[in-house]
This record gives C-alpha cells, sequence and structure tokens, in this order.
C-alpha cells in the first residue's frame, strides 16, 4: 500500500508528460509567443526528466545579413559590450566569442535570451534598455566572430618569445 | 618631440650606468647608496610578525629579519604549501600575528587562519561569506583581493561585492559587516584596507565603470561609517575646508572638484581608491591615491578633473583634505595615481626632508614633502615619451603634445601604456641601503578615443588601447632605484610585466615573482640572483616573512595568475572554462606557454 503512494505522484506526471506530447504535436508550428515556456540550453542543463513543453525556437531577422552583422559590431562598441568582451569578442572580464562556444547555449535565441535578460556573474539585462532589433543585431554580430577550433594549442617549433632574465 | 627622445635616451644612459655601478659591487662595495635614510613609520610589533598590507604604516615592505642571507639564499626549499581553493589573480599578501597566518582568497573572498604552531599548519578555522555573483562582471581587472588588515583581535578586509567584514581572530565568526559600496553603480571593492586608531579604512574600486570615488572609515568596534570623503565633487563631499593647504596656488579655490569638470560630469568620473593606504602617526594624516578619471576619452570631459590621478592627505580622525597633489591633471591615458606612498625620511639637499616617494602610473618617481605636498623631486623610472619632465614650480608634467590623446584619432606609440611604469605591485625600501626596489613594466600603447556612452554597472572607457613591448623587447623590469638621483643602481629585465610586488630585509635579500611564475632572491645591493623556484602559477601577489613558532624565518608568497595582467591581457591562461577557449593575447603572446591560472600560497625557508 505504502509503495502505491509513492509511485503515484510520479505515475500521475508521467501521464501528464505523455499529454503535453501529444498536445505539442498537435500544435501547428511556429509556436504563438503566449504558449512559449523556456529556451533550450542543451549544452548547459543537461535533460532530466522528459521535457512536455516544447522549447522557444526563435529565429534571427537579421541571420547573416552582412549589414545588419555590421550594426550589430557597432552596437557593440557604442553600448560598452566591448569592454566587457573584448575587441573583436577576443573576451576580457566577460567570456570569448572568438572560440564558437557558449556557456548558455549559442543558438540565436539563447544568444538573445543571454543578452535580453543578462546572465549572473555580471552580464547586465539589455532587454528594455535597447530594442529587440538590436539585440538581434547583436546576436548577429557576436555569432560571427568565431575564429576557428582553438581546442589544440600547439607551442612546438614556435619561437620562444623572451627578451629579459 | 625631440625633447621626448631625449627622455628616452637618458633613460638608457643611466642602464650603462647601472652596469658600472653593478661592476663595482660585486667587485666588493656593499656600501649603502643613500645614508641616513630611515622609514617614518616601523612598526611597532615584533619584527617576526607581518601585521599590515604593506608590513608597516609607512607600507616599506621592510623586514628587520637576517636569518636569510645573501650568503646562504641559494638554500631556500619548499617548507609548505596550501591550495586556497580558488583561482584567479591572488594579489595581496598574507598577515601573520601571533603564530597564525590569515590569507583571503580573490572572490569569493574566503579567509584562512592557520596554526603556525602545529606541524601541517592545520587550519585554526575558515570564514566564508556571502559574497554578491553578480560582482564578477563588474569588477574591471579580475576578481582580486589585496588583503586583510588586523587589530584588536580583529580581521578586517573586503567583499568584491562592496561590503567590509570584522571577524574575530579566536573562533572565525562574523562581527559585523558593513555594506560600503553600490555594486548596481559598479562599485566594487579590491583593496586592503588599514585600521588607524578605532578606524578601519577603506575606499572603492570601478574607475572603468564611471563611479565616484571614495576613502570611508568604518568603526573597528561596530563597523558604524564615521566618516566618507569623496575625489571630486562639492568641497563638503570632498571635506574640503578651512584645514585645506595645497602647496601649489592652482590647486586651491572653491570647489575644484565641480569646476575642474564639465557640468555634473563628476558624479561618473571616477577617482576611485583603490590602492594602498599609508599612515603617519606624527602628522596624524593618510596618504591615499586616486584613480583615472572617467570616462578614458578625455574630450568628454575638459578640466583638470580633480581630484582624479592625485595623491591626497586627509586627516585620519575627521577625513578632512590637509593636502592634494595632482600627478596628471586632466589624465589623457589612463594613469591612475593609486600606487603606493612610501613613507621615509631622505637626505635631500644636505638636510633631512619628510617625505612620500610615489612611483606613478604615469612613469616618473615622485618625492613629496609629506607634510605640505609639495614635489621636491621626479625622475623618470621606466622609459617613457609622452612627457619631458615635471616642472616642480607647479608640479604639473610638461605633456608631448604629440602624444595627446583625442577622439577619432589613433596615436601610436605612448610609452608608458596604460598599464603604466608600475601598476599596482608594490615596492619596496631598505633604511641600509637607500634603495627602493620596484617592480616595473615596460609596454607601450597605441591609443583611439571614442565617444562613451553612461550606462550604470557597464564599462565607461571610450577608447581601444592596444599593447606592446617597449624600447628594446623586454616587458617589465625589476630595479633598484635611488629617488634622489633618480638613477637605477641595478635592473633585471623580465621578459612579462613584474605584476608581483618586493620584499626587502635585513639579511641584503630583495624577494619578487614574476608573471610566468618564478619566484627569486636577489641580492639588495647587486641585484645578483641568488634563488629561484618556479611556482605552479604565475606572480601577482606580494612575497612577506615572519618568524615561526619554530624560531625559524619563513618567507611566503601566493601564487595565481591574474589581475589586470593576467587575465584581460594574457588571452589562453585558463582551464577551467570550456566554454570559454581564447586565443594567445597579442602583449604577452607567449605567457600561455609558461603559466595558467591557480591559487597556492607557498612558504620557503632554508
Amino acid at each position: 500500500m505504502s509503495r502505491l503512494w509513492y509511485l503515484l505522484p510520479c505515475l500521475a506526471i508521467a501521464g501528464a508528460g505523455v499529454a503535453a506530447t501529444n498536445d505539442a504535436r498537435q500544435a501547428a508550428t511556429p509556436v504563438r509567443a503566449d504558449t512559449l515556456r523556456f529556451v533550450a540550453h542543451d549544452d548547459y542543463i543537461p535533460v532530466g526528466m522528459p521535457s512536455r513543453a516544447r522549447p522557444l525556437s526563435l529565429t534571427n531577422p537579421f541571420e547573416g545579413n552582412r549589414s545588419a552583422i555590421a550594426t550589430g559590431g557597432r552596437i557593440f562598441v557604442a553600448y560598452n559590450c566591448v569592454d566587457c568582451h573584448g575587441a573583436d569578442g577576443s573576451g576580457a572580464m566577460g567570456p570569448s566569442f572568438q572560440d564558437g562556444r557558449w556557456r548558455f547555449g549559442g543558438s540565436p535565441a539563447e544568444v538573445f535570451e543571454s543578452i535580453y535578460q543578462g546572465r549572473p556573474e555580471g552580464m547586465p539585462a539589455w532587454g528594455g534598455r535597447i530594442s529587440e532589433e538590436q539585440i538581434w543585431m547583436l546576436v548577429a554580430y557576436v555569432r560571427s566572430v568565431a575564429v576557428g577550433d582553438l581546442t589544440t594549442e600547439n607551442f612546438t617549433g614556435l619561437a620562444q618569445e623572451r627578451m629579459g632574465h | 618631440m625631440r625633447r621626448a627622445l631625449l627622455v628616452v635616451v637618458a633613460a638608457c644612459a643611466c642602464r650603462g650606468e647601472s652596469e658600472r655601478q653593478r661592476a663595482a659591487d660585486t667587485a666588493g662595495v656593499r656600501a649603502p647608496t643613500v645614508t641616513g635614510a630611515r622609514i617614518a613609520a616601523p612598526r611597532d610589533g615584533p619584527a617576526g610578525e607581518w601585521g599590515m598590507p604593506g608590513g608597516d604604516y609607512a607600507n616599506s615592505r621592510y623586514s628587520e629579519l637576517t636569518q636569510i642571507t645573501a650568503e646562504n639564499a641559494r638554500n631556500l626549499k619548499v617548507a609548505w604549501a596550501f591550495s586556497t581553493g580558488t583561482l584567479r589573480g591572488h594579489e595581496g599578501q598574507p598577515l601573520v600575528i601571533d603564530s597564525t597566518m590569515y590569507v583571503v582568497t580573490p572572490f569569493p573572498n574566503v579567509a584562512y587562519a592557520f596554526d603556525l604552531t602545529q606541524e601541517g599548519q592545520p587550519l585554526k578555522w575558515k570564514f566564508r561569506p556571502r559574497n554578491s555573483q553578480a560582482a564578477i562582471g563588474q569588477a574591471c581587472c579580475d576578481v582580486v583581493n589585496r588583503g586583510a588588515a588586523f587589530a584588536d583581535g580583529r580581521l578586517f578586509y573586503n567583499l568584491l561585492e562592496g561590503s567590509t567584514v570584522a571577524v574575530d581572530v579566536r573562533d572565525g565568526k562574523q562581527i559585523w559587516r558593513t555594506r560600503v559600496a553600490n555594486l548596481n553603480r559598479g562599485e566594487t571593492i579590491t583593496m586592503a584596507p588599514i585600521v588607524v586608531k578605532n578606524l578601519v579604512l577603506v575606499g572603492n574600486s570601478g574607475g572603468e565603470l564611471g563611479v565616484r570615488g571614495w576613502i570611508a572609515a568604518l568603526d573597528t568596534r561596530t563597523g558604524r561609517e564615521v566618516w566618507r570623503a569623496y575625489s571630486a565633487g562639492p568641497d563638503r563631499d570632498v571635506k574640503v575646508g578651512p584645514r585645506f593647504k595645497p602647496f601649489y596656488a592652482h590647486d586651491r579655490g572653491k570647489d575644484l572638484g565641480v569646476t575642474t569638470w564639465p557640468a555634473d560630469a563628476w558624479k561618473t568620473g571616477a577617482g576611485a581608491v583603490w590602492g594602498w593606504l599609508s599612515y603617519d602617526p606624527e602628522l596624524n594624516l593618510v596618504y591615499h591615491g586616486t584613480s583615472n578619471p572617467g570616462p578614458w576619452n578625455a574630450e568628454q570631459r575638459p578640466g583638470d578633473n580633480k581630484w582624479t590621478c592625485a595623491i591626497l592627505a586627509r586627516d585620519a580622525d575627521t577625513g578632512e583634505l590637509v593636502w592634494a597633489f595632482q600627478v596628471t591633471p586632466h589624465d589623457m591615458w589612463d594613469y591612475d595615481a593609486v600606487n603606493e606612498n612610501i613613507l621615509v625620511d631622505l637626505p635631500i639637499g644636505g638636510t633631512t626632508r619628510k617625505v612620500l616617494v610615489h612611483f606613478d602610473r604615469n612613469g616618473f618617481a615622485y618625492v613629496l614633502d609629506r607634510a605640505t605636498g609639495e614635489a621636491l623631486m621626479a625622475h623618470p623610472f621606466v622609459p617613457m615619451n609622452w612627457s619631458t619632465g615635471v616642472d616642480l614650480t607647479t608640479g604639473r608634467p610638461k605633456v608631448v603634445p604629440e602624444k595627446a590623446t583625442a577622439q577619432g584619432k589613433k596615436i601610436t606609440n605612448i610609452c608608458p601604456s596604460l598599464e603604466g611604469g608600475k601598476n599596482q605591485q608594490p615596492a619596496a625600501f631598505s633604511p641600509k641601503t637607500g634603495l627602493f626596489y620596484v617592480p616595473t613594466i615596460n609596454l607601450c600603447m597605441d591609443f583611439e578615443a571614442r565617444p562613451a556612452t553612461y550606462v550604470a554597472g557597464t564599462p565607461y572607457i571610450g577608447a581601444s588601447a592596444p599593447e606592446y613591448a617597449g624600447p628594446d623587447g623586454y616587458r617589465g623590469e625589476f630595479m633598484a632605484f635611488d629617488v634622489t638621483t633618480g638613477r637605477k643602481s641595478w635592473g633585471i629585465r623580465e621578459p612579462y610585466p613584474v605584476w608581483g610586488g618586493a620584499l626587502v630585509t635585513a639579511g641584503d635579500v630583495v624577494f619578487y615573482g614574476t608573471l610566468d611564475g618564478w619566484f627569486k632572491a636577489v641580492d639588495a645591493y647587486t641585484g645578483e640572483q641568488l634563488w629561484r623556484f618556479k611556482l605552479g602559477s604565475g606572480v601577482v601577489g606580494n612575497p612577506i616573512t615572519y618568524l615561526g613558532a619554530d624560531g625559524k624565518q619563513y618567507v611566503a608568497i601566493y601564487s595565481g595568475l591574474g589581475g589586470d595582467m593576467g587575465v584581460l591581457i594574457a588571452g589562453d591562461v585558463a582551464a577551467n572554462l570550456p566554454h570559454d577557449v581564447r586565443v594567445r593575447g597579442t602583449t604577452l603572446p607567449d605567457i600561455g606557454r609558461w603559466t595558467s591560472w591557480g591559487g597556492v600560497l607557498f612558504v620557503f625557508s632554508l
């Protein structure tokens, strides 16, 4: 008897999950804003219970738009992003964007969310301070500065740059 | 331009001279370079303790201990070590009082108390304060902490988020905690406080975030704020009153903290108080520097911008300003004046003068009368080209017009760079040799100012300034300097900026660490290397020495790359951030080959 008591809530959750999955399949794409629940952070937060909510999937209206990327680069300087994230996004007190790696996810929606609502360790929330259009241009810019794979740094054969001792 | 070249040539000439001096010394001459010099406020506690951040109120970083000498230093060995559990820049130094060592880590600013009477140095306690995570991104230049102060059985130190805490050294319990800085306006705290009588003196950081700089005094018993003085603004806020008597006429007048700025610019004009504090008990004056003005783009703030980039002398009890000396009026290069002020009595022109010695970011070694603020001397101590010298009749530097920075214009090859000829890493002074032991930087920069927008809690800078090795290609030099003549006695060129501080002992040994992780002992007279040991991470902290419970002399140093140089400039030196992998930096391109982030206390003995 007592075992069944423990099982009941689990069954309830599992049942709800199935129902939600069915709902999501039935819902037409794109998902309407008022039904959005969260932004996925696949790189940062591992999957726990099977999710029944469909993640927010937003596309950047400026994705790949060269002139918007250039404008984003100017906004990056004008709103002081450069002073924390370094020239060309090379990293300073804030993380680098040149490595193409993202603590809170690198999809356009995830980067938008990082800028819009801020992040722990000092990233300010810019939502409401600058327009959503400007944030999307910043998203396009910071996703454009990656320099390639930085996994290995091989010092072999490099000249030692040392003067002194 | 021609005059600028002359300064560089002069600096080169004294290098040749130092080699001759060194040859003479190694031939057996071990005489003081300056005789009759003394530390103005020598420590009153036991010689075997290290009770204040700078060793004493004078900030001399001199110890009377003599067991470790130039003859036996080659026998130094690791005695013990301790991981602080934190990475990032370990600036500052431990304290040692009553056979207990106190260590404060970078954010989250944990304090450890080690029992030095027992083998293995077990902890008496550790103190893990709450500390706002948001502070990490508000700190311009790494999440460093430069150490604690001690008085009456209490340890006092600052948290990055802008609070000061008092901890009972018997049990590690918090006695009080006072929020003094406003994190939402970009204020953090990294400096080491000092205690004068019943007051703990603290100041804010945030010169790159458009804060308003201040120094405050808290009651040691309660944490209640007794006084607060701002670096800029109306006289009332700056604590300018009848006692204010600056030496130079242009520093006198009403509300200069307002009138030397465009309307309201002083409210976001920085002048933060993030450096070292000194105290002269006889004059009852506290000396502190102030940071750069904000933003770096100087065209947004015409005027002298008082009292940024200045040295201020305040009454310790009331905070009243007694004199002020603006080292770099209307700063255009980010030359903060927060470096330590070392209080010594020096023979100058046949008499002994009560002076304050200050190796400024701007490249000049200032000798000021510490009672009046008069500039007695200002010799360059590193290669420089932005100024042709200091006019001692006005105290102002003569600026080379070609090196004045401007908006939308790239000014190339300015020396020293914005890191300065020297930065927070403190120098040491030996009354035995009369010399100052100075960790220096040899970087130059290109500087292009641009409009800066003030957004509270974000950087307020308005410039880009890439840095690179200065003349001759080395990036730092550890030197022994005679401020009375402006001559270098000897110098050791280092591949990287020397970002760690100095210690000198009565055993005539000077200790310092390097950015690439070497901890060195050198001869105070000759600069000859006596011993060195490669630590696990670069050094940005300051060595101290003490007597253990076993009566032996120990030397302690933090190994923990970071700070402005070790985080912002270094590039590829972190390994704990899978989401943040960096390319080599251009200023110190090879540093990642020699060291990476760390956080270990090392202790050495014979």
